[in-house]
């Protein structure tokens, strides 16, 4: 990859991360919040990948993996939990 | 200059270009169900287009996370669209969508009726059980 490309997607991904945060803050539901939060979560994990693939280091790719693993179990909890009243029925 | 390194370029800026299309989806669409769509295809997809360009670096322990991670994501996201969508419709979200259908039977592309306060004086009073003051 070349640095002008990664230096043009690194900043363009941050602008992104912003606007999902902002879309964060002003959802109109709780559901329409944690949908955000997810988007948030792919999106840090997007960045890391990017990263880890133009300084060629694997250390990035672990902790995307780790957000990734906790976003999905975190979404699965709060809609579970905001829709049921209880995580395990 | 090497065809790897261009096509790593090529699937970065495809990857960034579908994940801003996923973002400004979920900004646009104007109920859950549709920002569903947004979130949880595009998004993810822009993610495994990234991790498809990290095959250029060569490395090893790159490209096994990058798939480990690609795996990962393609099994668990529909998972999470899944639940949510499902919370929405167990709480009775309206579809604000122009031309939504709904075939589930709930009724959710008809807005509520607005709370009249006689209506629901009256309603009140015909609830009461009969022997109460």
């Amino acid at each position: 990859m070349h640095e002008a490309v990664f230096y043009g997607a690194a900043l363009w991904m941050t602008g992104l991360l912003v606007v999902s945060v902002v879309l964060v803050i002003r959802a109109r539901t709780s559901l329409a919040r944690i949908l955000a939060l997810d988007m948030t979560i792919l999106i840090l994990v997007a960045l890391l990948v990017l990263f880890s693939d133009a300084r060629r280091v694997p250390y990035f790719l672990d902790a995307a993996l780790m957000l990734a693993l906790l976003s999905v179990i975190a979404t699965i909890a709060a809609a579970r939990y905001h829709s049921e009243g209880r995580l395990f029925s | 200059m090497s065809w790897g390194a261009l096509a790593a370029d090529a699937l970065v800026v495809l990857g960034v270009a579908v994940m801003t299309i996923g973002v400004y989806g979920v900004f646009r669409m104007p109920d859950t169900y549709t920002q569903l769509h947004a979130a949880s295809k595009a998004v993810v997809l822009g993610v495994i287009a990234l991790l498809v360009a990290s095959l250029a670096t060569g490395d090893a322990t790159v490209v096994a996370r990058s798939a480990l991670i690609a795996v990962f994501l393609i099994a668990t996201t529909p998972v999470a669209a899944h639940v949510i969508g499902r919370a929405a419709y167990l709480q009775d979200e309206r579809m604000a969508t122009p031309g939504a259908r709904d075939e589930s039977g709930h009724r959710l592309t008809e807005q509520p009726p607005p709370p009249d306060p006689d209506r629901e004086l009256e309603s009140e009073l015909l609830s009461r059980p009969s022997g109460s003051p």
